[in-house]
C-alpha cells in the first residue's frame, strides 16, 4: 500500500430500517484504507454487505456510523467533479444509445466535449472497435460489460468502482474477461475497488484482498498480493496461487 | 422492410376484413335492409369524390384537421410540461394529478359552451381536443417518467448528472415508448374533441357539415363527411401504431 491513502472507509457501520420498522445492521464497523494507484479486492459471499460498502463509496448511501472520505472529500463531491468510474453487475447501458456513444455519455453528462479519439481508443482497447455503431441489445453478455468497463473509465477517473462487473457471466467468459481487464487497467493504474464473490478473481486482479464475512458483515482478512505485473494469466496455475486460494476459500467459509 | 409469414397472412386478413365490411355495407345499401339512411358504398365514394364538391370537402378537411393538429399539438405540450413539472417538483405531483383528474371528469361537451362564450366558436373544437389529447399525454407521461431503472439511476448519480441532464438524457428516453403509446390513444381523443366542437356551430369544418347534412336530410352528404372523418382518424392511429413500434423497439 502506498503511503497516501486515497479512499478511507473509516470504522463504516450501516443500518437499514425495514418497512415494519425493525434495523438492520448490513456493515459493522468496517474500516479499510486504499491508497494511492492501488487495486482492492473486496471478497465476500452475497449478503455480507460488499456492495453496501461500494455504494457508500460512490455515494449512492450514506453511512449510519463513521464515514467515507475520497482524497480527504466526501465521495458526494467528486460524484459531483465528475471524477467516478463505475461499472456495475448489470451494464447498465442505455438501450437508445449506440455503443459509442455509451461510451461517451460521461462526457455529455459532465457538459464536456466528447473526446472521440478518446472513445475509439476505449473501444479498441476492449476489443470492440468494429462495434461502434452497434446497440447494446446487439451485443453479447460480455461485450456489454466491457462497454460499461470502457465507459467508467472513460473520462481518466480518479476511482474507478467495479461491483461484481462480471458476476453475470459463465466461467470461461468470466476468466477471459479478468484477463482483460488486468491488460485494460495496467494503462492507467487508477485507485481501484472491486467487488466480488469470486477468489480467483479478486487474486488475479488485486494488489490486496479483504475478506468480509457474516452479517453484520465485517473485514474478516486481509492478504497482499504479491505477483508482479503485468499478469500472465498463467500464474493462476501456479502452486502459490492455489495456496492462496485454499487460504482465502478457508477465510471466507471459516465453519466449512 | 422485409415481412414474416405471419406478418403476410395478418395483413391479408385485415385487407380481406375491410373488403368484407366494405361489401357488407354495399349490399345492406343495395337492399336496403337498414332504411333509406343507409346508402350504398359506392353511392358514397361517388358523392364524395364528385369533382365538383372538392372545394366543399378540401375546405371542411382544412378546417377540421388544422383544429385537430392545433389541439393535438397544444395538447401535447401542456400534457408533456405537466408530467415533467409533478416529476421534478414530487411536491406538486398529487395537486397535478387531481386536477388533471377533475378536469377529466368533466365531460368537454359541458364545458363546450363556456368555451364558445371565453374563446369563440371558431376554436371551441381545438380547446375540446386539447384538453382530452392533455389528459391521455399527461397520464402516459407521468406513468413513463417513473419507468427509467434503478441501475440507471445509480449510474447517473455516480456520474455527477443534474436534474435536466439526467431528464434529458434519461428520463425522458426511458418515457418515450410510454409517451408514444399515449400519442397513439390520443389521436382519436382529438378527432373527437374537433368534431363535438364544431357542431356548437364553427363556421367550417367536418363536424359543421355533418350538422346541415343531419338537418336537411342529404344522407350523402352526412356519410361522407362520417367517412373522411373515420379514414382520417383510422389512418392517424395507424401511423402511430408504426411510430409506437418502432420506438418500443429502440427505447425499451
Amino acid at each position: 500500500m502506498s503511503p497516501e491513502t486515497a479512499i478511507n472507509v473509516d470504522h463504516v457501520g450501516m443500518v437499514f430500517t425495514l418497512d415494519d420498522g425493525t434495523e438492520l445492521t448490513a456493515v459493522r464497523d468496517v474500516d479499510i484504507k486504499i491508497g494511492k494507484g492501488e487495486f482492492v479486492a473486496l471478497l465476500g459471499p452475497s449478503g455480507c454487505g460488499k456492495s453496501t460498502i461500494l455504494r457508500l463509496v460512490a455515494a449512492l448511501e450514506e453511512a449510519s456510523f463513521g464515514r467515507v472520505t475520497i482524497e480527504g472529500q466526501d465521495p458526494a463531491e467528486l460524484s459531483r467533479a465528475h471524477r467516478l468510474g463505475v461499472a456495475f453487475q448489470d451494464h447498465a447501458l442505455l438501450p437508445w444509445l449506440t455503443v459509442k456513444d455509451n461510451v461517451a455519455l460521461p462526457y455529455k453528462v459532465a457538459g464536456k466535449k466528447v473526446d472521440t479519439t478518446r472513445v475509439k481508443e476505449l473501444l479498441e482497447l476492449v476489443g470492440l472497435g468494429k462495434f461502434a455503431g452497434a446497440r447494446p441489445s446487439q451485443l453479447s453478455g460480455g461485450m456489454r460489460q466491457r462497454v460499461s468497463i470502457a465507459r467508467a473509465l472513460v473520462l481518466r477517473p480518479d476511482v474507478l468502482l467495479l461491483d461484481e462487473p462480471f458476476g453475470a457471466l459463465d466461467a470461461v467468459t468470466r476468466r477471459h474477461m479478468n484477463v482483460e481487464l488486468q491488460r485494460i487497467w495496467a494503462e492507467d493504474e487508477v485507485t481501484t475497488l472491486l467487488v466480488t464473490h469470486s477468489v480467483e478473481e479478486a487474486l488475479f486482479l488485486a494488489d490486496r484482498v479483504l475478506v468480509m464475512t457474516g452479517r453484520p458483515g465485517t473485514v474478516a482478512m486481509e492478504m497482499k498480493i504479491p505477483f508482479a505485473r503485468p499478469r500472465d494469466p498463467s500464474i493462476q496455475r501456479t502452486p502459490e496461487f492455489h495456496a492462496m486460494a485454499d487460504k482465502l476459500t478457508l477465510a471466507l467459509e471459516p465453519e466449512a | 422492410m422485409r415481412l414474416s409469414r405471419p406478418q403476410i397472412q395478418d395483413l391479408a386478413l385485415g385487407v380481406l376484413g375491410i373488403l368484407l365490411f366494405l361489401l357488407g355495407w354495399e349490399l345492406i345499401g343495395f337492399y336496403k335492409l337498414a332504411g333509406l339512411t343507409w346508402p350504398r358504398f359506392s353511392t358514397v365514394m361517388e358523392y364524395l369524390f364528385d369533382p365538383s364538391r372538392r372545394g366543399l370537402f378540401g375546405r371542411a378537411m382544412g378546417a377540421s384537421f388544422s383544429m385537430i393538429l392545433g389541439g393535438y399539438l397544444l395538447g401535447f405540450l401542456i400534457g408533456l410540461g405537466a408530467a415533467m413539472l409533478s416529476y421534478t417538483l414530487k411536491p406538486m405531483q398529487p395537486g397535478i394529478d387531481r386536477l388533471a383528474s377533475t378536469i377529466n371528469a368533466i365531460p368537454p361537451i359541458a364545458l363546450a359552451p363556456l368555451f364558445i362564450v371565453l374563446l369563440s366558436r371558431e376554436v371551441t373544437g381545438m380547446a375540446i381536443a386539447t384538453i382530452n389529447v392533455f389528459f391521455v399525454i399527461y397520464v402516459a407521461a407521468t406513468s413513463g417518467l417513473e419507468k427509467s431503472r434503478q441501475n440507471h439511476r445509480d449510474l447517473f448519480k455516480v456520474l455527477g448528472a443534474s436534474k435536466s441532464t439526467r431528464m434529458l438524457r434519461l428520463d425522458l428516453p426511458a418515457a418515450l415508448p410510454s409517451i408514444v403509446s399515449g400519442m397513439k390513444y390520443a389521436t382519436p381523443a382529438a378527432f373527437i374533441g374537433a368534431i363535438l366542437g364544431e357542431w356548437f356551430g364553427a363556421s367550417r369544418g367536418l363536424g359543421l357539415l355533418m350538422v346541415s347534412a343531419m338537418q336537411n336530410f342529404q344522407i350523402p352528404l352526412l356519410w361522407s363527411a362520417v367517412f373522411i372523418a373515420s379514414a382520417a382518424s383510422l389512418i392517424a392511429f395507424g401511423l402511430m401504431s408504426l411510430l409506437e413500434r418502432f420506438v418500443h423497439g429502440r427505447f425499451s
